[in-house]
């Protein structure tokens, strides 16, 4: 058997439960501590899987079980206390769509840079160009060369979610987007998904519809308060998190 | 280390987009954009001009032409002096970005510190029209004529220098800027210690015995010694030069162990 593309080990992250954890210098000065409670909870901890590549799993839980946490380690861009998750293939985060916009810029010169930043070069941003703005629709295509923020925010999202699902990362995680956009939108982004999973993509989906989780995943990881509890097929993972909540 | 280098190489077109970004906002505007790269430090360098040789006519303390001295040691000042601002918040105002993309941290830095260093060389148009200015003017009265020199060959390596204290203040300050409230409230007040305690507007060896010592653990001290050499009659003062050596590569090791011991807080934080 290939070897699996994600794999995670004892993960775990701590993070400060006050939201002020941001030191103050009076404090360090005058008190020699912050005086802020020093009071830690693990938003995850002890969760250990493997994912093939192809696999297609959902992220089932409640609030602050710890989901999105999971998807940024994966994504890289949040550093585990404990434990450590290998990522052997390029991922392509659908985490913060409008991230790397740029309020002035045109929408135009916004596709080269957000792509650019994820690692496609201009020849091939000129190549899916047309793709990309056909995708995010007719008011984006009119407005092209209107600055970016003049876009409203549902524009901004298409376009984000157009430019970063045309990567050709192997890996795609996805954190609540498709709850956005309306409803012809919603229906291309199914289809767009699908697109990708037929390829062979290896897909994450963070999701409190069980429609869409039981639509595109085979595979469900249950997180309750930071702790894997179930790990199987999204009908039998989905029915667990149910049972637990009725 | 080489890890490191060999992950921001990798990067490198990465870096130059979000250079091109930077550049882009801030030139792409308007012809006033570039106009405010050089009207801060030429009028910055006019006030001294006005207040130490007009009005204190105290232009000794320089090399002749004063101007042309202040010129030569506030552009690199400026370098430095944005630098270090935007370097602090490099990962504050870019939370978004940082947030959402896999790329080496450090990125974020290195790019502020490029930016503001092609800044610094399309601002270097100004030094070479004064010093021509200079040169006609001094066919008159010698004593403002410049000696430009073959030392003009160090100019390159202050400006390498330069940029690894940059890069290594930078990485020291990003993670305690996202972390430590009062960061920039703090770091304006020690930027404008440090620009008095820079050889902008004097000559490092007219301050008196122990504070010239001082000075010279400055490392834009020495770094000044390369960009003046090759304008005026003198000899590069290798002392300050060393010790601005030394206390680069501290300030660079610092800022890597820093950055990388406060980089998964950073993260939980922005």
């Amino acid at each position: 058997m290939a070897k699996p593309v994600i794999s995670a080990e004892g993960l775990g992250i701590e993070f400060y439960r006050s939201r002020r954890r941001k030191l103050s210098l009076r404090e360090m000065i005058f008190q020699r501590r912050t005086t802020h409670p020093r009071d830690t909870f693990w938003a995850l901890r002890d969760v250990s899987f493997e994912v093939a590549k192809g696999e297609a799993v959902g992220l089932v839980g409640a609030n602050g079980g710890g989901k999105s946490t999971l998807l940024k380690m994966i994504a890289g861009v949040l550093i585990p206390d404990e434990g450590s998750v290998k990522v052997r293939q390029g991922v392509a985060p659908l985490i913060e769509l409008t991230g790397g916009f740029l309020g002035d810029l045109s929408a135009r010169d916004n596709i080269y840079l957000t792509a650019g930043l994820h690692g496609l070069t201009k020849e091939q941003v000129d190549e899916r160009f047309d793709d990309i703005v056909e995708f995010a629709g007719q008011q984006v295509k009119d407005g092209l060369d209107m600055p970016f923020r003049h876009f409203s925010s549902g524009m901004q999202v298409r376009l984000g979610f157009s430019v970063v699902t045309t990567l050709d990362e192997p890996i795609i995680l996805v954190d609540e987007v498709l709850a956005v956009g309306d409803m012809a939108f919603k229906a291309k982004c199914y289809a767009r998904m699908e697109g990708l999973l037929s390829e062979g993509r290896t897909l994450f989906l963070v999701s409190h519809s069980a429609g869409d989780l039981k639509r595109f995943c085979d595979r469900g990881l249950y997180l309750r308060q930071g702790q894997l509890v179930d790990d199987g097929p999204v009908e039998e993972v989905l029915k667990h998190y149910s049972d637990d909540n009725s | 280390m080489a890890s490191a280098v060999r992950r921001l190489y990798e990067n490198r077109r990465v870096l130059r987009i979000m250079v091109q970004r930077d550049l882009s906002v801030r030139y792409a505007k308007s012809f006033l954009g570039y106009l405010w790269t050089i009207i801060d430090p030429l009028a910055m360098s006019m006030i001294y001009f006005v207040v130490f040789v007009l009005i204190f006519q105290r232009a000794g303390h320089g090399y002749s032409p004063y101007f042309l001295f202040l010129l030569t040691g506030m552009l690199p000042w400026q370098w430095f002096n944005g630098s270090v601002t935007a370097g602090a918040k490099a990962l504050q105002s870019e939370a978004k970005l940082v947030r959402s993309t896999r790329l080496p941290r450090e990125l974020w830095v290195v790019r502020v510190i490029v930016a503001k260093g092609i800044e610094f060389l399309l601002s270097l148009p100004i030094l070479v029209a004064a010093t021509i200015i200079y040169l006609i003017v001094g066919q008159n009265d010698p004593t403002v004529l410049p000696h430009v020199n073959w030392q003009l060959v160090f100019i390159p390596l202050g400006m390498a220098l330069q940029a690894v204290l940059l890069v290594g203040l930078g990485l020291l300050l990003a993670p305690i800027q996202v972390l430590v409230n009062d960061t920039q409230q703090v770091l304006r007040i020690v930027l404008r210690v440090m620009f008095y305690a820079t050889p902008i507007i004097y000559l490092v060896n007219k301050a008196p015995g122990v504070l010239e010592k001082i000075l010279w653990f400055n490392p834009m001290t020495g770094i000044l010694e390369f960009y003046r050499a090759g304008f005026f009659d003198s000899e590069i003062r290798w002392g300050p030069v060393i010790v601005s050596v030394v206390v680069t590569a501290i300030v660079f090791v610092l800022g890597r162990l820093v950055f990388q011991r406060l980089e998964p807080a950073v993260l939980k934080e922005i």
